[in-house]
């Protein structure tokens, strides 16, 4: 991490520092009646590195989203650092947004444009008012998202366009835009369930290798047990919508993922199945 | 309807199906619904449209003699059609460049991904509607009579009417498709204004770019006939030489025109393939 030294020395103001992120009787229900989060309270300290595991439509994706409020709670408060994201709308939330990185499972790129442009984007929420009219990234916009290129590796791509590029490299990209944000917090949805798994441990290891480096709080939807148990520190369970699971990550064992699910791991033997 | 137990080489039991729906009556339905109202509209009794095929019998001759009038084209008038084709083709290329530029915040305006406002969106499809309800033709004679007689008039129509196609494909386009880059800027803080300025514009800019140029081709072949109604270019040539039944005059315009419209439709293919 040679560049953050540069900056650092540069002058460039410092890093943000990470901050954490609290939810308090968080329930969220959606137009259609569906609820999908269930009166779920956690506190996720500064720093830390957590998976959300569950069943799909276990309210994963919507705990992440509530945090940067792209899902608006319908009850309870979500504070990240000194911000209570519940309520908040317009200019404020965007500021807030503008501190919180995001990645997706599709990546979420632009395809027809090239690797510079969708990084650029991380940068959309610094921008000053004329900058923002004239759509003129500053030196530094191009500065600090060129160096988050050079961070995952993949400077190389900067002119190519996003949609040539491989699965892996894709998402590397998405999280050199959010890096360009210089965030506080990292989210990441399902962030391997499209690749392949060395890429998959690739993309982990990048995470890790942030929470580690930068000291982000990161939070990461996983479908995966041995990623959760391998890259994080700490686990949380939904099932339904509710909390069912909060530990140590490197110890959970197979009956824990058991309980969050409902249900078994391996389907039982069809005897029309048996040799 | 009973599944088809044929069990062949391998399967021991035969497959049972789950019910096929029954579909046939609907559709069998809906033809007989279609036939009804095709007949129902050629009953003279209740005001259908009266279509006397006896007429081509009748006036053949006439036909035919001015038919033989049109394959004698007078080439000598030649000269006489440069000017109104060459302003009939600036018509159409300038209206279709002011179309272009008028359509790009107009588009991004109508379609829900790039403008969340509900009141402000339908406003823009409102107004867009209504400018594509009106055929060109009547927008040409209204505005002769609101600006005058000339190649203004023929220029407005033009934009009306492509920023009414434009606007109207490329938004509905834009609408059906995912945009998830959208979220992520989003998601990181971005205004609406610099998510479509910054991602929407430059990723559906092939979009624009095949609905410009249909909408030039379009226009070569509109602004021909403009001038009928008096708004300028070859069409007012047409109309003239037709009304003094100099059907060899008439002729060359016409093969004229054939040649710009063909020769506009393969350069803009060509154009087409270079954007897919």
């Amino acid at each position: 991490m040679t560049h953050d030294t540069q900056a650092a020395e540069a002058g460039h103001a410092p890093a943000s520092a990470a901050w954490p992120i609290r939810l308090d009787g968080v329930s969220v229900i959606y137009p259609n009646g569906t609820a999908a989060l269930r009166d779920v309270s956690l506190t996720i300290e500064a720093g830390e590195m957590v998976s959300v595991v569950g069943l799909s439509g276990s309210g994963k994706s919507t705990l992440i989203r509530t945090v940067n409020g792209l899902v608006p709670v319908t009850s309870g408060t979500v504070t990240v650092g000194p911000h209570t994201v519940s309520g908040l709308s317009g200019r404020r939330l965007r500021e807030v947004r503008g501190h919180v990185g995001m990645i997706f499972q599709g990546f979420n790129l632009a395809p027809r444009l090239d690797v510079y442009r969708n990084t650029l984007v991380g940068r959309f929420a610094r921008a000053g008012v004329l900058r923002r009219l004239l759509g003129v990234p500053s030196a530094r916009d191009r500065q600090v998202a060129l160096e988050a290129l050079d961070t995952v590796g993949i400077l190389e791509k900067v002119w190519a366009r996003a949609g040539a590029l491989s699965g892996g490299q894709q998402q590397r990209v998405a999280i050199a835009r959010a890096l360009s944000q210089e965030p506080s917090i990292m989210l990441a949805d399902e962030p391997v369930a499209s690749l392949d798994p060395p890429t998959a441990h690739a993309v982990m290891a990048e995470l890790a290798r942030i929470n580690a480096d930068r000291h982000l709080t990161v939070l990461v939807n996983l479908h995966l047990m041995d990623l959760a148990r391998q890259y994080t520190h700490r686990m949380i369970g939904l099932r339904d919508g509710e909390l069912v699971y909060d530990g140590p990550a490197a110890e959970a064992t197979e009956a824990d993922f058991e309980q969050i699910y409902g249900r078994r791991i391996q389907p039982p033997q069809r005897p029309a199945e048996q040799p | 309807m009973s599944a088809p137990a044929s069990p062949g080489p391998t399967s021991e039991a035969p497959l049972v199906l789950p019910p096929r729906p029954r579909t046939w009556p609907r559709r069998a339905l809906t033809l007989a619904a279609l036939a009804a109202f095709t007949l129902a509209t050629c009953l003279p009794a209740i005001g259908g449209v009266e279509i006397d095929l006896g007429a081509i019998a009748r006036n053949w001759r006439h036909g035919a003699a001015n038919l033989s009038a049109l394959m004698q084209p007078n080439w000598a008038f030649v000269p006489r059609t440069i000017q109104p084709m060459l302003e009939t083709l600036q018509m159409a290329f300038v209206g279709a460049a002011i179309a272009a530029a008028l359509s790009i915040p107009l588009t991004l305006w109508a379609a829900r991904p790039t403008n969340p406002n509900t009141v402000t969106r339908t406003a823009v499809r409102a107004v867009i509607n209504v400018i594509r309800a009106v055929p060109d033709l009547v927008w040409a004679t209204i505005l002769v009579a609101m600006v005058g007689v000339g190649a203004l008039p023929g220029l407005l129509t033009l934009v009306l009417f492509d920023v009414g196609i434009v606007v109207k494909l490329v938004s509905e386009a834009i609408d059906s498709a995912d945009h998830p880059y959208l979220e992520a800027a989003r998601a990181g803080g971005a205004t609406q204004g610099q998510m479509n300025r910054g991602l929407a514009l430059g990723q559906n800019l092939p979009l624009f770019a095949n609905q410009w140029l249909y909408a030039l081709e379009l226009n070569v072949r509109i602004s021909a006939i403009l001038g009928i109604v008096g708004a300028g270019g070859i069409g007012r040539l047409l109309d003239e030489r037709f009304g003094f039944f100099a059907y060899g005059d008439v002729s060359v315009i016409i093969l004229e025109i054939l040649v710009v419209v063909l020769v506009i439709e393969a350069a803009s293919n060509l154009l087409r393939r270079r954007l897919a």
